[in-house]
């Protein structure tokens, strides 16, 4: 490769503007779509994972198996108890495990029933801290439920602002929830997860109480001493709770997992829909691509005199070829750059106009240097790609043959 | 428009056969894609109306409004259905007859493999309905009736292997459900779909006494008699349901929705998808759109002379720009032919794989007619848009300046 093939093959390209344009438009096109599509798709995922609150690296969920989807313990066959709480915090590198209940049940305010989800506190200040803690929990209004409080109830942001009762809550506002009494003592700040912003918190021996159930958990979440050790004290907790249920390995009714575990399923479904999604898009690359070989061999056609001419005084077939095929990864890559940079425009542009449809500001696109050069390198290497036969072609042609046409 | 512009548009485009192939690949590529999609989601929206319509029209369903944030069964406190319920909707004027069921989660073994998995329970008196809502057809044994003792009725799935067992289950054999053993009574008929297909239906006593769920019920199902109009039977449950529980509108912690309701809100929903999927392969398309061009530029460039010599023997503008148009315009329409072709292949296949591989017949072709003439008429919109501008440019070349070109 010479630096005259460069000279040329700019020359040619410059001389068919309109025509290196529209090739060039055709893959900016296709690579714009792909790098917006999948940079609004990791947006999305952010704000996605961002749902299920700070992930802490030291703690650990344990559920029963269920048969479905639903809120956690929703679809099991039997719930948690306290013989498991109890196997849990015996196990070595245990620091504290507490139970925890998610329940969904009619809530009435304002003359006005709807259902909502309401979630346990607990009662000591060791596990109310674990839970608060778990989402940086600060009140917008009131204050914070307290070791003691009785028949009080912390609201998430949303359900304070919800339409549905047709009256914002205040602090200080009676709720009843399944039917009893509750004071509203604070208004938890908008969080970036909307499972805090809707949701009812009560002290446990309120939540027991009132839906009239004891001993039934729905998950018991597990503190580690070492974050280093999590799976050594994952698979300790997977020993004590068979030996209590007097399980072989392998025929486990329950799952211990890690925060990331619990995300992974979510991460490959959207995964998966991201790639259905930018393989769609992807398809107009291709397009873009047959473009630019059928601009190439347009430009073998148009050039044959010049191409004998060439060889006739000494360009050797390889000379050819280089200059055709940088010819066409220069207009792949010309594409790739304007593409990448038109699709992160469009990226944030989308991204402002779903945060401001949807009144959040949960949707941030981040630039990936990952995807925009992989796409930069990508859209080159169609070019170069699409270029390699009509390269193969030009290289070959006869220079008498071409001479005469 | 003569038949000649047809000749000489056609003779120019074979002249140039490999670059004509290659405009076209670029749209047919497209339209294959839109036509797969769109296809395919007809289809299924097709397959969910068929599943709706064996619903009958003179049917409708009451719901807890907790279901609406969870599973069935996932509320909790005093906000469920029972069959005092029943009773009261049932003695409502207007409604034929009736029936209910409640869902619950198991702990099923079979063969020594152990499987979580929802059973539903259901009154075997009450067959009738059940039966007809879920076009369940009996493909081996029978229906439980009343008086059976420990029997399920398993959906299709169960009769394969590896499906949800290794084994496949048959009449006759045992499976056990939260501990206690249940004699398999019938198979049911394929319906269609995996959550279908996979269920475990138990007479309803026995259901209450092995998931431990005393009263609730998860949904009821309505028929209204004949001559009756659904959406006011409804009505009149709704308020007499109401009445009975002591709620007001404001305070009311069921749901009653028609099949048409929810009919109409998956198809929105499938709508929304097809749309944005197909908007996105639109973009190929305008990509393809943009080589059409490319072509016709090139095309106008190198037939400059021959532009020249048709003006300098009598040929008007408008000649030119309509070979030119009709040029473009044919490259579409055949890309567009093809693409169709290429797309009804490509569906088939997918539908081949879905009842194959995924045990779906939900996912099936739709070809109504006009989605084949939508898709040949845009793709020879697309090619005859992106042939205006090089027509123009053809149209109004000098014939001096064409004349000297080279």
């Amino acid at each position: 490769m010479k630096k005259e093939h460069f000279t040329l093959a700019f020359s040619n390209l410059k001389r068919r503007k309109l025509r290196s344009w529209l090739t060039i438009l055709g893959i900016f096109i296709g690579i714009a779509a792909v790098v917006s599509l999948i940079s609004l798709g990791d947006g999305l995922r952010t704000a996605i994972m961002g749902q299920f609150g700070s992930l802490s690296v030291d703690k650990l969920t344990i559920q029963n198996k269920g048969t479905g989807f639903g809120p956690p313990g929703s679809t099991v066959v039997e719930k948690l108890n306290d013989k498991d709480l109890k196997a849990i915090e015996s196990v070595t590198g245990v620091k504290l495990a507490i139970p925890r209940m998610i329940r969904i049940t009619g809530i009435e305010y304002n003359k006005i029933l709807d259902f909502g989800y309401v979630v346990d506190l607990p009662s000591d200040s060791k596990g109310m801290d674990m839970v608060y803690s778990s989402f940086n929990a600060e009140t917008e209004e009131g204050r914070l439920l307290k070791v003691g409080d009785r028949k009080k109830v912390l609201i998430g942001y949303d359900v304070a602002n919800s339409k549905d009762f047709d009256k914002r809550i205040n602090v200080g506002s009676k709720i009843k929830i399944n039917g009893q009494d509750f004071e509203v003592i604070g208004i938890i700040k908008k969080s970036s997860s909307f499972q805090i912003n809707i949701v009812y918190l009560i002290p446990k021996e309120d939540l027991e109480q009132v839906l009239g159930i004891k001993n039934e958990y729905d998950l018991i979440v597990a503190e580690v001493e070492d974050k280093d050790k999590i799976q050594e004290v994952s698979e300790a907790i997977k020993t004590e709770l068979r030996n209590l249920r007097n399980l072989k390995e392998g025929e486990d009714d329950f799952t211990v997992e890690t925060p990331l575990q619990t995300l992974a399923s979510v991460n490959t479904i959207l995964n998966i829909i991201n790639i259905v999604i930018a393989g769609i898009a992807g398809i107009s690359l291709v397009v873009g691509g047959i473009g630019i070989a059928n601009t190439m061999y347009t430009s073998i056609l148009e050039r044959r005199k010049e191409i004998g001419i060439m060889k006739s005084i000494g360009a050797k077939n390889s000379d050819i070829a280089w200059i055709f095929l940088i010819e066409s990864g220069l207009l792949g890559l010309v594409g790739g750059i304007i593409g990448a940079l038109m699709g992160l425009s469009l990226a944030f542009l989308g991204a402002q106009l779903a945060n401001h449809a949807l009144g959040q500001s949960l949707f941030k696109v981040s630039i990936s240097y990952g995807l925009v050069l992989g796409s930069i390198f990508f859209s080159f290497a169609i070019g170069t790609l699409s270029g390699v036969l009509p390269a193969i072609q030009a290289s070959k042609t006869n220079v008498v043959d071409a001479l005469r046409s | 428009m003569k038949s000649e512009y047809f000749k000489i548009a056609i003779k120019n485009l074979t002249k140039r056969r490999l670059r004509s192939w290659l405009t076209m690949l670029g749209i047919f590529i497209s339209i294959a894609t839109i036509f797969t999609l769109i296809s395919l989601s007809l289809g299924l929206q097709g397959a969910v109306k068929a599943q709706f319509d064996l619903l009958g029209a003179d049917k409708f369903f009451i719901m807890p409004k907790s279901m609406n944030l969870g599973g069935p069964g996932s509320g909790s406190g005093g906000f469920m259905l029972t069959e005092k319920d029943v009773e009261t909707v049932e003695k409502t004027s207007g409604i034929k007859d009736s029936t209910y069921y409640v869902i619950g989660n198991t702990k099923t073994e079979f063969q020594g493999e152990i499987k979580y998995l929802q059973a539903v329970g259901i009154p075997p008196d009450k067959m009738k309905i059940f039966v007809e809502t879920g076009s369940w057809k009996v493909r081996d044994g029978r229906f439980p009736k009343q008086g059976d003792k420990l029997v399920a009725f398993l959906g299709a799935d169960f009769n394969k292997e590896n499906v949800i067992f290794k084994k496949a289950a048959n009449v006759g054999d045992k499976i056990s459900i939260n501990g206690k053993s249940f004699k398999v009574i019938g198979i049911a008929e394929p319906i269609g779909n995996p959550s279908d297909d996979s269920n475990i239906l138990i007479p309803l006593e026995e259901f209450r006494i092995v998931t431990n769920i005393s009263e609730r019920i998860d949904m009821i199902m309505l028929q209204a008699q004949e001559g009756e109009n659904v959406t006011e039977v409804s009505q009149k449950v709704e308020k007499e349901l109401r009445r009975a529980r002591g709620l007001t509108e404001k305070t009311q912690d069921f749901t009653i929705s028609t099949p048409e309701e929810l009919l109409k809100s998956i198809q929105n929903i499938l709508g929304i998808i097809t749309a944005f999927l197909a908007g996105i392969a639109g973009i190929s398309l305008l990509v393809g759109a943009v080589g059409i061009a490319n072509t016709m530029y090139t095309s106008v460039l190198e037939r400059t002379r021959e532009i020249g010599v048709m003006k300098a023997i009598g040929a008007k503008n408008s000649d030119i720009a309509w070979i030119f148009l009709i040029e473009s315009g044919l490259l579409g329409l055949v890309g567009g032919i093809i693409g169709v072709v290429l797309g009804y292949g490509l569906s088939k296949t997918i539908e081949y794989i879905a009842v194959n591989q995924l045990n779906t017949t939900l996912l099936q072709v739709a070809t109504p007619f006009y989605l084949i003439f939508g898709c040949l008429f845009f793709g020879f919109a697309v090619g005859a848009i992106s042939g205006v501008l090089p027509a123009i440019q053809a149209s109004k070349t000098k014939i001096v300046d064409a004349l000297r070109y080279e």
